[in-house]
């Protein structure tokens, strides 16, 4: 108990050190509680077609106006918010989980082993992304699915080389040698000392690689390629963009919408890389 | 000839590691270059003794301790403990080999992830080696043997976590853990080297005292020779992943035969500024142990060295009883 | 007088956001021309402290130096910047552990030693320069040969030879070497130390040496600084202090050095451990870990008491150098 509070009072006081952690986080809660009750903050159902046609900012109670088939910019742009959120979360979790084991594995073990999944690595990183992304949602089926996984299974190498490199550091460490002499096996090794003790860097490029998942879903949806059933910003762009002379607001506030959130995962990015990486922490823990 | 195979015997151990060739090209028309760590080390030790390894920076000792607790497996040769061969042991049951040999490290302050707490620490290899049956009792053995080491209040030092611990402690820790295997035999690298001095000699008693109530055998390792002299009954000294001279430790201190040995010991200042010192001096450094020999390795800084010296790795000989001296040029 | 430096009232606190670290506290100190004192203590003794205030290297943002250190007729704490540019290298010189790798490594060491040279004699001609710089490489058992070499073609040892070189360019009338052998082994330790000696014979350099391995000082220093926490325990020749030891913290670091001829006495050590730096200690720094520690010695910190030129912070001796009680002779434990 009492270490679960110190805890909690020693991360709290590592945030409010950091002004972009603390931007981060802060706005990282302001969302998830968006995501969650946008049920109640949507004054109207974004998938219900209205009426009222292409009405400007505050005609007939649509505070951010409506679009072309009548639906609700600022209801859109709530639940907006769920859509992006589930892809930065869900493809960065695939991107990480695959990234931790492949370059986990091939650091710890080494050897041949590390030769063949560092070209492999190398190779994922030389292709290039996007239109890879394109080619199989344009082949397959164009769900939000397919794009979280895709999104997920394409940037797994960044985080592979980050862990990858720390445990080649890791191994060499003394409690990992100690850990052998204690008699652990090699799976006990690598998910007890080496992962969880090298899992920082991963962590804070992982949540870079959310902003980037929300940036590409929503390129993937300007390009027309989006999931027609859920409600994203890249949509509302895509078509807003055809009214962008008459009905402006339609495409400009989802983008102000995706930069903001963009801004907010780099925060706390930046910010989880400057409170964990060691070179900036202030010489607490070993050499 | 002894009739008794000796408790533990190293026999021709080595360890080498491929020297990476800068050019790609080169590698293929080339031999294949080794860096010889430790080269054919053979050494017999009895029930309970202690052996002191000795020698400078990048001589091999560190890869023998590694070598020996099989953090990395030996090129060539084996150990055997109690006329097991370790080689073996280490592929039918390697829990049981972790037992029987333990090593304690030379830096405490990294031995224990940074992320469990003592308790954790010490309960988890209790847990995979089925000591003790409920965690409960398991606890208990910890707290007895903390509190055996002089840690008290034992209950308060195992809800800590390693960084709030001082290096003396963390090192008690280290090695009351080793013991809690009963270990037959434990390698000792450097283990005070990064310790203040004033807590150093609590630390090596409480290693001697218990490797002795273990009756365990010890090799200590250190470059402080007269800390070696201090803890050891036997010290064999080593020269570029050779053992140069072998013998009880009085006999290697005062009346050093191999060159090496001589200029190692009259270059080690003693705290008595009344003790005379007779610097022999050497020149140069020790090269890497690339590829070396043909001849006695140490012959290009030797004072003694004669033409005989470059051609031939000269045999060990025993000058006396159980003092063994790898140079043709002792006397 | 012959007198070098002299240390008075000196402190150096660490300050930090949440506390306060009183790291040197109150330290007086004599250095006379031509001695060599070794300074000797554990990790967080303040010794390193203690030098680095010394030549003012500590960030003066979070440091607060107390005191006077008169140098030469100069005082040390008060100078400015500029004064202490003049100071540095030309009177006052400094070897640290890791000096070597100061050295560039994509240029040679000779050109390196120049432009150093050059700080402060800028008009000086090559040929005196280069005179000057094999001098000194022999002096620390170079050959001239190292003046066209880069620094990765040298060994540890070499390199820290040339850093000492380098330290004596200008001929310092004071020499502070910080843990300048720790890092080498045995044989090129004995040698380099070895060489210092031999070398203070012809030059006129006065030495501090901060280690943290008495060897080193018996082996190099004729007079013995003996730190614990921040003060002073006990000053004096060396050959009487390691000899007969009068303070019980002195006794205590000796009887931890194994012997490495003498006869294998038990290691005792001393149990304890180091005092907590931030909170201000009323009475003996060393009483919560002295075996011999009376109520007098928690309550009052002891004064220096002189005898035969040597100087102990101990209650246990009168001001005329005799023990106060006989009961309370050095005890050895065995």
């Amino acid at each position: 108990m009492l270490s679960v509070k110190k805890n909690t009072y020693a991360t709290f006081k590592v945030i409010n050190g950091d002004i972009q952690l603390k931007l981060g986080v802060f706005g990282i809660l302001f969302l998830l509680l968006v995501g969650i009750l946008s049920p109640i903050l949507a004054p109207l159902d974004p998938y219900h077609y209205g009426q009222d046609i292409l009405n400007g900012l505050g005609v007939n109670g649509h505070l951010l106006g409506t679009n072309h088939l009548g639906q609700d910019v600022f209801s859109m742009i709530i639940y907006g918010v769920r859509t992006s959120l589930m892809v930065a979360v869900i493809s960065a979790l695939i991107s990480a989980v695959l990234g931790i084991l492949i370059g986990g594995i091939a650091g710890y073990f080494g050897g041949k082993l590390d030769l063949i999944v560092s070209e492999c690595i190398n190779a994922f990183m030389m292709v290039p992304t996007f239109f890879l992304i394109l080619l199989v949602i344009a082949l397959f089926d164009n769900s939000i699915t397919n794009v979280m996984i895709v999104i997920g299974l394409t940037t797994w190498p960044s985080n592979a080389k980050l862990i990858r490199a720390q445990a080649l550091s890791l191994r060499e460490r003394t409690f990992v040698k100690s850990a052998i002499t204690m008699g652990e096996s090699k799976t006990q090794i690598l998910f007890k000392y080496i992962i969880p003790n090298g899992i920082f860097p991963v962590l804070a490029n992982t949540t870079i690689g959310m902003s980037n998942a929300i940036l590409t879903e929503a390129g993937l949806s300007f390009l027309g390629l989006g999931d027609p059933n859920v409600i994203s910003w890249g949509q509302m762009i895509f078509m807003g963009k055809q009214y962008i002379t008459s009905a402006w607001w339609i495409a400009t506030f989802a983008g102000v919408a995706i930069v903001l959130t963009v801004t907010v995962f780099y925060l706390l990015g930046d910010g989880l890389n400057h409170v964990l990486n060691p070179k900036h922490s202030n010489g607490k823990g070993g050499e | 000839m002894k009739t008794k195979s000796p408790f533990i015997k190293i026999d021709k151990i080595s360890m080498w590691y491929p020297q990476k060739s800068k050019n790609l090209f080169m590698s293929i028309r080339e031999e294949r270059k080794w860096i010889k760590a430790v080269d054919q080390v053979s050494i017999e030790l009895e029930r309970g003794e202690i052996l002191g390894v000795i020698g400078e920076s990048g001589c091999g000792k560190s890869t023998l301790g590694k070598v020996l607790a099989r953090l990395e497996n030996p090129t060539n040769g084996d150990v055997y403990i109690d006329s097991v061969s370790t080689k073996e042991l280490m592929k039918k049951d390697t829990k049981k080999f972790r037992r029987m040999v333990q090593i304690v490290f030379q830096n405490p302050f990294d031995t224990f992830t940074p992320r469990d707490t003592i308790e954790q620490i010490l309960l988890r290899p209790l847990k995979i080696h089925g000591i003790g049956k409920t965690n409960a009792e398991r606890r208990e053995i910890c707290i007895k043997a903390l509190e055996s080491g002089g840690l008290r209040p034992a209950d308060e030092i195992m809800k800590r976590y390693s960084h709030e611990l001082s290096g003396g402690q963390l090192q008690r820790i280290s090695i009351l853990r080793s013991m809690l295997f009963e270990p037959k035999f434990i390698i000792a690298d450097e283990p005070v080297s990064m310790l203040d001095v004033s807590v150093r000699s609590e630390i090596i008693n409480m290693l001697l005292t218990l490797s002795k109530e273990k009756n365990a055998t010890v090799i200590f390792i250190s470059h402080d020779i007269a800390l070696t002299r201090y803890v050891s009954d036997k010290i064999a000294v080593m020269y570029l992943g050779k053992v140069v001279e072998y013998g009880d430790s009085d006999t290697i201190i005062n009346n050093p035969k191999h060159p090496y040995t001589q200029a190692l010991i009259s270059n080690c200042s003693s705290i008595d500024p009344d003790e005379q010192r007779e610097i022999i001096k050497i020149q140069g450094e020790p090269p890497t142990p690339v590829n070396p020999g043909p001849g006695c390795y140490f012959a290009s800084r030797c004072f003694k060295a004669s033409k005989e010296c470059f051609q031939k790795y000269p045999a060990a000989t025993e000058v006396s009883e159980g003092h063994i001296v790898a140079c043709d040029r002792w006397y | 007088m012959n007198q070098l430096l002299e240390i008075k009232d000196f402190s150096v606190t660490y300050v930090n956001k949440s506390k306060k670290v009183y790291a040197v506290k109150n330290v007086n100190l004599k250095i006379n021309k031509g001695d060599s004192l070794g300074i000797v203590g554990e990790s967080g003794s303040g010794k390193s402290t203690l030098a680095m205030a010394l030549l003012r290297l500590l960030p003066e943002k979070n440091t607060q130096i107390t005191g006077k250190a008169n140098f030469i007729g100069k005082d040390l704490v008060q100078l400015n910047q500029k004064e202490l540019k003049n100071i540095r290298w030309n009177e006052l010189a400094v070897v640290f552990q890791k000096s070597m790798n100061a050295l560039s490594p994509v240029h040679r060491i000779g050109p390196q030693i120049e432009d150093i040279y050059r700080v402060h004699k800028p008009n000086a001609s090559k040929e005196e320069i280069f005179s000057r710089i094999t001098y000194l490489l022999r002096l620390v058992n170079l050959s001239e040969r190292v003046y066209t070499l880069y620094p990765h073609e040298l060994s540890g040892g070499m390199l820290q030879r040339v850093s000492i070189a380098i330290s004596l360019v200008h001929n310092p009338k004071l020499l502070i070497m910080d843990e300048a052998t720790t890092a080498l082994d045995v044989v090129t330790q004995g040698q380099i130390l070895d060489e210092i000696v031999k070398m203070e014979q012809t030059l006129d350099v006065t030495r501090i040496m901060i280690t943290h391995d008495i060897s080193v000082v018996a082996a190099s220093c004729n007079k013995i600084a003996v730190m614990y926490a921040g003060e002073f325990m006990e000053i004096g020749y060396v050959k009487d202090v390691l000899k007969n030891p009068k303070h019980p913290y002195t006794r205590g670091l000796l009887s931890s050095f194994p012997s490495l001829k003498g006869e294998k006495l038990k290691l005792t050590g001393i149990s304890g451990y180091l005092p907590n730096l931030s909170v201000k200690q009323e009475g003996c720094i060393f009483a919560p870990r002295c075996q011999q520690a009376t109520e007098k010695c928690k309550q009052e910190k002891p004064l220096g008491v002189e005898m035969n030129e040597n100087t102990v912070w101990c209650h246990l001796y009168s001001s005329g150098g005799e023990l106060i009680n006989e009961d309370q002779k050095p005890v050895y434990k065995d």
